[in-house]
């Protein structure tokens, strides 16, 4: 049995590390990239050198295009982490057909291209002079993330037998006081999700703050980009070195918590 | 005569074109426990929302001691709710579960604590008060959502099904207890079940409900001896049903006949107006005897021994098989198949049922 599958075996775990290659390569490679001696883009020559994350952590408009990115990311994910949950559980409750497309019609963003929809963006925030203002890119990054929020709360509803919100409503607590004690309760770890995913949907956005930003603001991914356009400058290695680290040490307390969260 | 504390007129909830509940009328006296007894679909469950306030009438309104509640919401009705389920608070230990309705209501914290404990005690689960729900047993959990319902002292206690999901042992001791506590309280219960035997054992009054109508309602007893149609005397117990032909009649005593016999059947009030008589006849109302001994001769077919009582399948060849149930500890015969016997029965045993009643 071993003997005759061993050659689809072979076959299967070469073409499975090869894949994984080809995702992981293209990021890995930036690693070396960012400690290279030169100044410009390459790999290391002679030794390694930190230059380039001093020169991130010495430039100005790096920082503050990181240090936007970070708090437009977080006033996103509240914006749309209050919305997106109002959304779901309002749905929840009515649970008849109209609430259904009203959440087809809710992920559309998800469906529409980026660039269509920033287009968008663009005419209407001329329309309404948001263009290059942080609040512009606030809303837009809100009506980006809502999707992620509400299904993510959604999923997390569709485990909340309905008799709980009628127990809570029969023992005498009001719609309002019901939806406080028992349906955020369980919509809580959707709108953790769901604000996470938020926060990432806008620290990585570039294509809508290309369209609809000029000059006065500036995001770390756009930062990036016109880093790239200007000089092929190795600090957006450094940059984006510390990113990957950030996702990996990110990811593993996820797992970490999840793993101690199954236990109990 | 005692009070009415719901009266329901005419009750009518459609779903698209189903009707979950078809103009039903109900009064629900002061302190009585109220049994709705029918099969699944049958409405028991809607017409329990429907007092508790979940889901608005179509048609028809509800009164509570006089004023009408149709259009008011759950959380001013006042009525305590045992779900399908149970419906515990996942997130909340069993105190905070039954401090719930008390802290809604705004008591003061002494309060609560010492109505928590008086509940927990109700129900003789004082050692699970820091428990999560998940952390009970099924029988448990039901005793929680017993005493979180009744913490608040209720005008009326619905509970929907609430021991279906037990074991039969278990299920036989929290009949018991619920019928004491009822007794105890005094607090009007309406019990929804799919279970006859729950129904007659508990309840003061029983309403049998069959697609969204009430079928009839009545003291356990009463239903039981004197079922109207045959859906009722069906779900009710076993009953044997025959057609029999009128040959003389006289007031409310008539003579049947099946094959050659003759015999009388009393039917006060009867409201048969055919040659044909529709009847239920019990199975325990049936004696069997040697042969000879009774009006009517049949031979058995299969036999079945339950303990105290052993139910007998008699072939005759005029009203087909009959089901017997008989005694074990006085038997005139002992049953066997293929067995020659004679069976009989009381001239009021058999039930008139109403015509076209399927
Ligand atoms: N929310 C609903 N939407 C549509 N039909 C329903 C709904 N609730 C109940 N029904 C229908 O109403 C009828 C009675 O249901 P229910 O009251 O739950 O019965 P029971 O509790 O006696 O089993 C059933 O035919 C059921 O399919
Ligand atoms: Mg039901």
């Amino acid at each position: 049995m071993m003997q005759q599958t061993s050659g689809f075996r072979i076959f299967f775990m070469t073409g499975a590390w090869m894949v994984l290659a080809f995702l992981l390569l293209p990021i890995l490679v930036v690693i070396p990239v960012s400690l290279t001696d030169t100044s410009y883009i390459g790999l290391p020559k002679e030794e390694l050198s930190l230059q380039h994350y001093v020169a991130y952590f010495q430039d100005d408009r790096w920082l503050s295009a990181t240090w936007t990115s970070i708090w437009v990311g977080l006033v996103v994910a509240v914006c749309a982490t209050v919305l997106g949950t109002t959304f779901a559980i309002g749905c929840w409750f009515l649970s008849n057909r109209a609430s259904t497309i009203a959440r087809w019609i809710l992920i559309t963003p998800i469906l529409v291209p980026p660039v269509v929809q920033s287009l968008g963006f663009y005419r209407f925030w001329v329309t309404l002079g948001l263009i290059d203002t942080h609040g512009g890119v606030i809303l837009a990054h809100t009506l980006l993330a809502l999707p992620y929020v509400s299904i993510s709360v959604f999923a997390a509803l569709a485990n909340l037998d309905p008799r709980i919100p009628q127990a809570a409503r029969s023992l005498g607590a009001s719609v309002w006081q019901t939806v406080r004690a028992v349906v955020l309760p369980a919509a809580k770890p959707g709108m953790l999700t769901g604000g996470i995913f938020a926060f990432i949907v806008s620290f990585d956005e570039i294509v809508g703050v290309l369209f609809i930003t000029v000059r006065n603001v500036s995001t770390l991914p756009k930062k990036i980009w016109e880093g790239i356009q200007e000089s092929i400058d190795p600090t957006i290695a450094s940059v984006a070195t510390m990113l990957v680290m950030l996702t990996i040490v990110v990811t593993i307390i996820t797992i970490w918590r999840r793993r101690d969260g199954d236990l109990t | 005569m005692p009070d009415k504390i719901l009266t329901i007129a005419n009750a009518t909830k459609r779903y698209g074109p189903v009707h979950a509940l078809d103009r039903v009328s109900l009064d629900v006296e002061e302190g009585e426990f109220l049994t709705l007894l029918g099969p699944s679909g049958s409405g028991k469950t809607t017409l329990l929302s429907a007092i508790a306030g979940f889901a608005p009438l179509t048609e028809g309104r509800i009164d509570l001691r006089g004023r009408n509640i149709s259009n008011e919401p759950p959380e001013h009705r006042d009525f305590g709710m045992v779900f399908q389920g149970y419906a515990l608070f996942p997130t909340m230990t069993v105190r905070d579960n039954i401090a719930f309705p008390l802290k809604v209501r705004k008591r003061p914290a002494s309060e609560v604590r010492k109505r928590v404990d008086e509940c927990l005690g109700l129900v003789q689960m004082e050692d699970f008060a820091e428990r999560m729900p998940a952390q009970l047993s099924g029988g448990q959990q039901q005793r929680i959502a017993l005493a979180r319902a009744l913490s608040f002292e209720p005008q009326v206690l619905l509970l929907d099904e609430p021991l279906s999901a037990l074991d039969k042992k278990l299920r036989a001791d929290l009949q018991w207890e619920l019928k004491s506590l009822h007794d105890r309280l005094g607090v009007t219960f309406i019990y929804v079940t799919h279970d006859q035997d729950e129904a007659l054992s508990m309840s003061d009054r029983v309403v049998i409900l069959k697609d969204g109508r009430i079928q009839q309602q009545g003291v356990p007893d009463e239903l039981y001896k004197f079922p109207r149609t045959r859906f009722v005397a069906d779900f009710l117990g076993k009953s044997n049903f025959l057609d029999l032909p009128v040959t003389a009649r006289e007031g409310d005593e008539m003579t049947c006949r099946i094959g050659g016999t003759n015999f009388p059947v009393t039917a006060p009030g009867a409201t048969a107006s055919g040659d044909v008589l529709n009847v239920a006849l019990r199975p325990e109302r049936i004696r069997l005897g040697a042969p000879g001994q009774e009006l009517l001769d049949g031979i058995v077919r299969q036999v079945s021994y339950l303990g105290e009582r052993c139910l007998v399948l008699v072939d005759h060849a005029e009203v087909g098989p009959l089901m017997i149930s008989q005694p074990t500890w006085k038997a005139e015969v002992t049953p066997k198949a293929g067995l020659p016997v004679s069976f009989g029965w009381d001239v009021d045993a058999p039930v008139i049922l109403e015509d076209g009643a399927a």
